[in-house]
């Protein structure tokens, strides 16, 4: 009897689950609240928008895993927010990855509001996110600090190709780079083919990361094979990806006999790479951070003498971004949040290489003149790669779709050893 | 029935009904109705993970892995249990790995085992390899050496303390008449002992088993990318760039908790086939 | 005739070289880990091929323990894992009890029923948790954490008392009874002390679920309850081995601490004087 009960009670609870969380609109938004609210924000002065946030709390879900972002989050943004606009900023942990996951839990079960009102995202997340109408907005054409943001940018006014449409405001940038030690390796390969020639003459000495670092490691020697990233910019095209894919693979297969392993196994994530270098294991490293070698030095995770290295043939530059839930619970204070990060101030303290060393999204040309000076003063640090030189090789990424098969493609081929 | 067990029952419903309902969710994720991804509604999600061999590979070697590392702590909490448990330093060793985080167990058998950790470096000193590279492959590795070591110390304290808590309510007043009756220690511990011991543990093992075959952390930090754990594979296709292929997620979760069905079914069946300890 | 347990030793004392080989394998094998976590937290660096670390440092660990959010992390994590523990412990005992006693029937069922959080796949019990706490509006808050936490705790401890009472003797509690005893007065005077050194065990086992929790307390806390395994374990994922260690000792102190009751645990067997 008391089973039948409980049976009858939990298909109850199951019912109740069937009614849905929101229902889109025919243009893909959401009617939800926040929807709601950010319409209404957007046709009201900055000034208001400001006021309602006062004395709020704004919880910000990002990545936690590097002290330093901790410190500069917490110990620099965090307070002057309190300060300034008497918000209290949570910076608490959550991955672009799980967040949709959560999102979309939320947005079947749930009732009313969330708990974050601002999360950090980047290209593949924010394609997710928009197919799944899980983002609030737009927005981030209200913020006045936007007006410094460098839209000529192919790296800043497109994320992985995609139009932001006012749906993320940008907050900074990184480019990938190679790491190595130059006391083991002084004279390092350049180029791809360079590379590939060292691998063979030092088996054992190389590999890749599975995680997004390794990733974008692979699709940078795609585009390089392919002839250059001009030949897969546009939307994705299946008729260009297969062959793109096939001569990386094949470069691939040549090369993996000669990875670290062998080629049989590799790290899961970029930290066990690092972790290999610092011990002499692997010759090289990567981050998609071009700066993070400086900061891993400085935390004693890399040996001193080792520096970052971008190819030849160009390395992946991205941005992220952050975006708005589309069931925050402060939309308001978390665009107040983003302006902030937007903020010359916070540019500059972001990018010097003591502090994090993100990439400022803020056009020079935008900035006052004071400004223009102080960010000047941080290309001269002799531990940071060279401005032009980032930017003669810098790439951009390409349409999401290309990094979702290209993932896949390799785990179940290379990894797997399908044929 | 009283009132009181009858509160019994409800509590334990309780605890089961958000697994059970996952369970459902599961179910109808893995066909397209729920989660991230949902659309195309049918058992393509099915079809694709069962006619992988890859998820097979993971599958097998998962087991393989999990059960060495079962048998290897429910051994260790045995010879633990019966030999130190008059010893109050002995039962604060036995539980100690309780306190360590799972990573940070993994953290520490990459320091201790990894080709550059310090095993290797003691080789290294002593002349027997020359770099990280000689030195054997006891992580990443196809057979999981670091994998199973890892999480047999990690899982052994659970065992050792049920195998104690066995011990101490049953007491040694029974092995202890069966000695003054005249039986040598190995009998006793062999026709007294042990049953009592494998009926408290078996319970707990198979709860340690369904715990490893799940567990993600370790299997990540320690083990090969192929054959890729199943927990890891699981989280990875949770976390696939595809949307669509979300699904599968849940599809590799319900192969995993048929496992567990399977585990649990059979000890059932070992548990009834045994007759009862006297 | 002497006291089970003691068999004529002297009590806490191994004297057996047999059984002093066993300690002394178990105390390498147990303190070699946290030996090299501790070395590792404490140096500046430590590359291949060096076997000591060739500087200390004490600034990661000064670092982390005057940061006052790891400090009010470690007060929510404690408080979950001391609910969760009681709570659990309470719940699993007065089921575990119930279910030991019950016809082969209703055992099997909820046996089955306490299993299910343990066997389920942590992907189907992480959403299943999180629907749960967000129809009952508690998702994001701590309450909706602890539910999260006492969950897999009951199930883990209702099956580690139904084999602890399996092997229990209810001669004792039948024997009380046919003597007159009330049901509350045989809990209290004959089944509690006995099970006493068994409930405290489960109590800090549940807390020790509790306390190392980590994607559960981000599926329903939703990133807004911060527990220490929260705060903390995304960096000893992070590849900063001294930083990572560093947090590594941080989460486990307290439990040791709680580990030591568990040590203390009868030496005596259950019978009563």
């Amino acid at each position: 009897m008391a089973v039948l009960r409980r049976a009858a009670f939990r298909s109850l609870v199951a019912l109740t689950l069937a009614a849905p969380g929101g229902c889109a609109a025919p243009d893909g938004r959401n009617n939800t609240s926040t929807q709601v609210e950010i319409e209404s924000l957007a046709g009201r002065s900055w000034d208001s928008v400001v006021a309602r946030a006062r004395g709020t709390t704004v919880l910000w879900r990002m990545w936690r895993g590097d002290a330093s972002i901790n410190a500069f989050v917490d110990g620099w943004v965090a307070p002057r927010l309190g300060e300034r606009f008497g918000i209290t900023l949570e910076a608490v942990e959550g991955q672009g990855p799980e967040i949709v996951n959560a999102l979309v839990t939320e947005r079947e079960a749930g009732r009313g509001r969330g708990t974050a009102s601002l999360v950090w995202i980047n290209g593949e997340t924010f394609s997710q996110l928009r197919q799944e109408r899980l983002l609030a907005g737009p927005w981030s054409g209200r913020l006045p600090n936007g007006a410094c943001v460098d839209s000529a940018s192919a790296f800043v006014a497109r994320d992985f190709g995609q139009d932001p449409a006012g749906y993320e405001s940008p907050w900074g940038t990184v480019q990938f780079a190679l790491i190595f030690d130059t006391a083991r390796t002084p004279r390092p390969p350049r180029t791809v083919a360079e590379l590939a020639g060292w691998i063979h003459a030092h088996p054992g000495r190389f590999t890749h990361d599975q995680g997004f670092t390794g990733t974008t490691f692979l699709k940078g020697v795609m585009y390089a094979l392919a002839g250059g990233v001009d030949k897969l910019q546009g939307g994705f095209d299946e008729g260009r990806y297969a062959s793109a894919r096939d001569t990386l693979f094949a470069w691939l297969r040549d090369l993996s006999p000669d990875f670290w392993r062998g080629g049989v196994t590799y790290p899961t994530e970029v930290a066990a790479m690092h972790r290999l270098f610092a011990n002499g294991e692997i010759d090289f490293t990567m981050s998609y951070n071009h700066n993070e070698v400086v900061t891993k030095v400085r935390q004693g995770v890399l040996p001193p003498t080792s520096r970052a290295l971008l190819l030849r043939d160009g390395t992946i530059a991205n941005t992220h971004y952050v975006g708005i839930p589309f069931n925050a619970p402060n939309p308001a204070g978390a665009m107040v949040v983003a302006d902030f990060l937007l903020s010359a101030e916070a540019q500059y303290e972001k990018q010097r290489p003591s502090v994090w060393g993100d990439g400022s999204v803020c056009a020079r040309a935008a900035l006052p003149a004071e400004w223009r000076a102080r960010f000047a003063t941080l290309d001269g640090d002799h531990l940071a790669l060279a401005p032009d030189s980032l930017r003669r090789y810098a790439r951009p990424e390409v349409a999401p779709e290309y990094h979702a098969r290209l993932v896949n493609d390799w785990r179940r081929i290379i990894r797997g050893r399908e044929r | 029935m009283t009132s009181r067990d009858r509160a019994a029952f409800l509590a334990i419903g309780l605890v089961a009904a958000p697994a059970a309902l996952g369970g459902v969710y599961s179910v109808a994720a893995a066909l397209g109705f729920a989660g991230a991804g949902a659309g195309d509604v049918g058992l393509s999600r099915f079809i694709a993970v069962l006619a992988s061999a890859a998820v097979w590979r993971s599958v097998a070697w998962t087991l393989a892995i999990a059960a060495v590392a079962t048998v290897l702590a429910a051994a260790a909490a045995v010879a633990v249990a019966v030999r130190l448990q008059a010893s109050r330093a002995g039962r604060w060793l036995a539980v100690f790995p309780l306190a360590v985080p799972h990573v940070a167990a993994a953290l520490a058998a990459l320091i201790l085992l990894g080709q550059s950790g310090l095993l290797s470096r003691m080789a290294f000193a002593t002349g027997m390899t020359a770099s990280p590279a000689e030195f054997p492959p006891l992580v990443y590795d196809r057979v999981g050496a670091g994998l199973v070591l890892a999480m047999a110390w990690k899982e052994f304290p659970f065992l050792a303390l049920t195998a104690l808590a066995v011990l101490d309510t049953r007491g040694h007043l029974f092995e202890e008449t069966a000695r003054t009756l005249g039986a040598t220690a190995a009998q006793a511990f062999r026709l007294v002992t042990w049953p009592l011991l494998w009926r408290g543990l078996a319970p707990a093992s198979v709860a340690v088993f369904a715990f490893l075959i799940g567990h993600y952390e370790m299997a990540a930090l320690l083990g090969p990318s192929d054959p890729t754990a199943l927990p890891v594979l699981t989280l990875e296709r949770s976390l696939d760039p595809d949307l669509a292929r979300r699904g599968e997620a849940h599809v590799l979760g319900l192969i995993a908790l048929a496992i567990c069905v399977g585990v649990v079914g059979l000890h059932q069946r070992a548990r009834r086939a045994a007759p009862e300890a006297s | 005739m002497t006291r089970p347990g003691e068999s004529g030793r002297a009590a806490g004392v191994v004297t057996r070289p047999a059984d002093r080989a066993v300690l002394s394998i178990l105390f390498v094998v147990v303190a070699a880990p946290v030996a090299v976590l501790a070395l590792r937290a404490l140096s500046a660096t430590w590359f291949y091929p060096e076997i000591l670390p060739p500087a200390g440092s004490m600034t990661t660990l000064v670092a982390l323990a005057s940061d006052a959010r790891l400090w009010r992390a470690g007060a929510v994590s404690a408080v979950l894992a001391a609910a969760t523990g009681v709570g659990a412990a309470t719940i699993a005992l007065a089921a575990g009890r119930v279910i030991a006693r019950a016809p082969k029937a209703v055992r099997t069922a909820a046996g089955a029923a306490a299993l299910l959080p343990v066997i389920a796949p942590p992907i189907a019990l992480g959403v299943g948790l999180q629907v749960v706490a967000l129809r009952a509006y508690v998702s994001g808050t701590f309450w909706g954490v602890l539910f999260a936490h006492l969950v897999p705790a009951t199930g883990y401890l209702t099956l580690y008392f139904l084999g602890v009472l399996s092997a229990y003797d209810w001669s004792l509690e039948d024997e009380a009874r046919t003597l007159g005893a009330a049901p509350h007065q045989v809990l209290a005077r004959v089944a509690l002390p006995v099970l006493r050194p068994r409930l405290v065990e489960a109590v800090v086992l549940g807390a020790l679920i509790s306390w190392a929790q980590l994607a559960l307390t981000l599926v329903v806390g939703a990133g807004a309850v911060r527990t220490l395994p929260v705060e903390l374990l995304a960096l000893v994922r992070s590849g900063d081995d001294r930083l990572a260690a560093a947090a590594a000792l941080a989460l486990t102190v307290p439990p040791a601490l709680a580990v030591s009751l568990l040590a203390r645990g009868a030496r005596r067997t259950g019978t009563v004087a």
